[in-house]
């Protein structure tokens, strides 16, 4: 039987803010509210990494959050997918070359969907989670064991 | 000999029907609050997604011990719906929190010993009430065996309404529904003792939610015994309750929820309990 077509139907997103100023955050957030309603696709905001498929990384690494950022990582089970939501979490952005900030997550972990807007809509975050996500997420080899 | 057939058919499709119930609720939950909400199958798309994840355990008896928590909810129910001893029901389910319990204290984990922590003082808060509807019912019938109360024909929320009252109170917590969901708190602690299974190994434990669900919406069903449509009736308006009592209201913290489980719920109860020793009710 294969089972890796219900990875698309019910991805839960482990939600994780790696050093931002929180307007992406919010923006995520609305798409669990009614008008958006993510949950009607299967997703829900688990906030545990053993659970959860889909890490969403919003604002860049700093230098205290890149410790916990790899840890949560690796807690997470295979198949997992990782995607940095916005600037900031893709490249750095604004906050770019300051002294507490490492720049973009994929210096770290492996990034599979960057969404590289300067800001997030409810809209975007959206089309990431609910378009591009789930089929990373189907598609992804079964993890093998040693 | 066609009425065993259907216990059978029920505590065998009860993981199903747990699950149905499950979706259902999301369902009903998204509308209140104005959402569509996932499809009613959703709880079964999980089930089968959290079986093709990697396998990650902490330790074996952890895993040991969530499955067993699974198969003594199962058995409770079993012994429930076959019209076994009330007594004994109410201890199993109690068995199969406390299996969970000692998965929680086996990890490292802090939110895990949090969440078992506050598992142990949600037993606390609903556990006497049930143990006094169940003297209660023997009071009123002479026995504890739920098949007495099918056979004796009466309907029980006739004769302990009060009783069933501190049953609605105390559904919460049991069901870990806002405002008594301390001990899952997914927002605080998110999942509190559940929080180190993972993929197949949680399955058990995702499972054992739905398997709640049917156990405390049997025990409702129990008060319209006599008659089914009143039961029917009475779990569906006890479903919309305790939906709607979770979206309308927030987390209060364990004092709280035990300061009112034990000072109202539970003098609810025994008031029922004087009033049938006294045979007014």
């Amino acid at each position: 039987m294969k089972l890796n077509k219900y990875r698309k139907k019910s991805p839960w997103i482990l939600h994780y803010n790696a050093g931002g100023c929180n307007g992406c955050d919010i923006e995520i957030l609305a798409c669990l509210a009614p008008k958006y309603d993510i949950e009607r696709f299967g997703i829900i905001n688990t906030g545990n990494p053993k659970q959860s498929d889909i890490l969403l990384v919003t604002g860049p690494v700093t230098k205290r959050s890149r410790e916990r950022l790899v840890e949560i990582y690796n807690q997470m089970p295979e198949p997992k997918v990782v995607i940095s939501c916005g600037a900031c979490a893709s490249t750095g952005g604004v906050f770019r070359g300051m002294y507490n900030c490492e720049g973009g997550i994929d210096q770290y972990i492996p990034v599979d969907v960057c969404m590289r807007l300067r800001y997030q809509t409810p809209n975007k975050s959206l089309t990431g989670l609910y378009r591009h996500s789930p089929s990373w997420l189907k598609n992804q080899k079964k993890w093998n064991h040693p | 000999m066609k009425n065993e057939w259907l216990q059978i058919v029920l505590i065998i499709l009860a993981p199903v029907i747990g699950g149905l119930i499950a979706g259902f609720e999301r369902i009903i939950r998204a509308r209140m609050q104005r959402r569509i909400g996932p499809p009613l199958l959703q709880p079964f798309y999980d089930f089968l997604k959290l079986a093709d994840k990697r396998k990650m355990m902490v330790h074996s008896t952890h895993v040991f011990l969530g499955l067993m928590h699974f198969l003594a909810l199962w058995f409770a129910l079993a012994v429930l719906i076959l019209g076994g001893d009330l007594i004994l029901v109410i201890f199993l389910h109690l068995l199969s929190s406390a299996l969970l319990i000692l998965a929680g204290y086996s990890t490292r984990s802090i939110f895990s010993h949090l969440g078992a922590n506050r598992m142990a003082i949600s037993i606390l808060a609903y556990e006497p009430v049930l143990i006094l509807m169940a003297v209660t019912i023997y009071m009123i019938n002479g026995s504890f065996d739920v098949s007495v109360i099918f056979s004796s024909g009466e309907s029980l929320i006739l004769k302990m309404p009060l009783a069933f009252i501190a049953l609605l109170m105390i559904l919460p917590v049991k069901l870990k529904k806002s405002p008594f969901d301390v001990a899952e708190a997914h927002q605080e602690i998110t999942g509190g003792a559940e929080i180190e299974f993972s993929g197949i190994f949680y399955e058990a434990v995702y499972t054992a939610k739905w398997l709640d669900n049917v156990f405390c919406y049997t025990l409702v069903y129990l008060f319209g015994a006599g008659n089914p449509l009143l039961g029917a009736g009475l779990v569906v308006g006890v479903f919309l309750y305790v939906n709607a009592l979770d979206n309308s209201s927030a987390r209060v913290n364990y004092r709280q929820m035990l300061r009112f489980t034990i000072g109202v719920a539970l003098p609810v109860a025994f008031i029922n309990l004087l009033l049938s020793i006294l045979h007014i009710l």
